[in-house]
């Protein structure tokens, strides 16, 4: 790897600071949006997680998975730490997964945040209703939980392209030298 | 793979969901109070939700006017048929006379609680996401004397129960929830009680359920159903709701009812929280028979 000029030093953590600020702003947004209205609305801050750690390390991702999970719990009025559990966990997968065998595209990103979604939701309608055997209880997983699993994946779409942006615009670029870019392919 | 599982990050990662595992474990021993963590994220956002549910409750207000226009002009017609009729019905003393009964029945209950102590009107921040039972959160919270499990209320009836308080937020699960029983009793009658509870299809409908009642009652439609005051979790003789419908639980060996609540809980602005009153629970009490 080339050496950095301390202006590049510099520059490399104005950007990354100011990356995750940005990150972290739209997380509340995020947040914020979920608990306004009466309306049902789209776990936001799952596809915002998966986004995350598609491009970042396995700790910043699970770091940031939890605090997503907790912002959950407390919009959604779950117990405190469960849905931060779930997230710290699949993102650290994820990125793990981003690190090692897929790229990071649309395609694959949209896969993947379908599967966690999935499976948040589930775990949810499992431990939340089902668990309690209520009668019709069935009817929650066709009207709330398939349905808020649809909204947050049509959310992936529209979340997917803001932290795009402020991937292309504040993600360091790995610089490498000729012969460890040969080395490499 | 294998480096990774080697590594201290993986450690770290380990150490991370431990940790988490732990706060979960520790929310639930708190017995209904937020743990600090919650408390103060809901603290530090309290105004942006104040701020963006209110926005959002215009949005979609008006989204709600455009796309029913038709609806409410239909709507518009047929009130103006029926204030037409109110009108001349207003003319007749009888009918004037009833209608100041049915409203008495609401002011006695407040002249007959005199030793209800109450919060002062606290602002519904919004209602939790996606939560078919429409729980909802409260800007008041355990430094305004709030405890777990006290009733909460508007002027026209009750409208379900704190179940987890931190300083400055508390979430409230109302009646339209399984999970909250009411004893409950017929007003006009005095005979007739049940439990009220709700379902997942009642509350769909913004309604809840009034069971084990007795097979030979006398409920008739527009009963008015007030608490019964046994259980020591909510105060005796308050509004409920109205019976809308009777019929029998699927065993036959009952009858139930639907309720519909007298306030409208899917669109609430502000309530009260009772925060004691005659023949309240004790705390010890009241969290070992928690609803």
């Amino acid at each position: 790897m080339r050496i950095k000029t301390p202006r590049e030093k510099r520059i490399l953590y104005f950007k990354t600071t100011l990356r995750w600020i940005l990150y972290y702003l739209l997380i509340l947004l995020s947040f914020i949006i979920m608990t306004s209205g009466t309306w049902m609305k789209p776990i936001l801050l799952v596809p915002a997680a998966m986004c995350i750690a598609v491009s970042n390390g396995q700790l910043a991702s699970a770091f940031t998975g939890a605090f997503c999970g907790m912002l959950i719990d407390i919009a959604c009025g779950r117990l405190f730490g469960y849905n931060a559990v779930i997230l710290a966990f699949f993102c650290a997968l994820v990125s793990l997964m981003f690190e090692l065998y897929l790229r990071p595209r649309f395609f694959n990103y949209l896969w993947i945040t379908a599967a966690v979604a999935f499976a948040q939701c589930w775990l949810d309608y499992k431990f939340y209703y089902q668990i309690w055997d209520l009668a019709d209880i069935q009817v929650i997983f066709r009207t709330v939980t398939m349905k808020v699993w649809l909204y947050t994946m049509i959310s992936a779409f529209l979340i997917y392209p803001l932290y795009r942006l402020i991937d292309r615009l504040l993600l360091p670029k790995i610089h490498m030298t000729l012969e460890e870019a040969i080395r490499t392919n | 793979m294998r480096d990774f599982l080697k590594s201290t990050k993986f450690k770290v990662l380990l150490g991370l969901l431990a940790f988490l595992v732990g706060i979960m474990i520790y929310a639930v021993t708190k017995g209904g109070y937020a743990v600090s963590g919650a408390s103060v994220i809901n603290t530090l956002t309290k105004p942006f939700r104040a701020v963006s549910n209110g926005v959002g409750m215009k949005i979609e207000n008006t989204i709600d006017k455009i796309e029913h226009a038709e609806d409410y002009y239909e709507e518009n017609q047929r009130l103006k048929a029926q204030i037409g009729e109110l009108n001349k019905q207003l003319t007749d003393y009888e009918d004037l006379k009833e209608e100041v009964e049915e409203l008495r029945k609401f002011v006695v209950i407040k002249e007959e609680h005199p030793d209800l102590v109450i919060t002062k009107p606290a602002e519904v921040l919004g209602y939790v996401t996606n939560d078919p039972f429409k729980s909802f959160t409260i800007g008041l919270g355990s430094e305004d004397g709030i405890t777990p499990y006290s009733p909460v209320v508007t002027a026209e009836g009750l409208v379900g129960i704190t179940i987890d308080v931190s300083a400055h937020v508390t979430t409230v699960r109302t009646i339209l929830s399984p999970d909250l029983s009411v004893a409950a009793v017929c007003a006009a009658s005095g005979g007739d009680h049940g439990v009220i509870e709700g379902t997942v299809l009642t509350a769909a409908e913004n309604t809840t359920k009034l069971t084990h009642l007795s097979p030979d009652n006398e409920l008739k439609e527009g009963d008015l159903m007030i608490t019964a005051g046994n259980s020591g979790l909510f105060p005796k003789d308050y509004s409920i709701g109205t019976v809308k419908s009777l019929g029998f639980e699927a065993n036959g060996l009952s009858a139930c009812a639907v309720i519909e609540p007298c306030v409208d809980i899917s669109r609430l602005s502000s309530v009260t929280v009772i925060t004691d009153f005659t023949g309240k629970k004790e705390d010890s009490d009241a969290d070992q028979d928690a609803p």
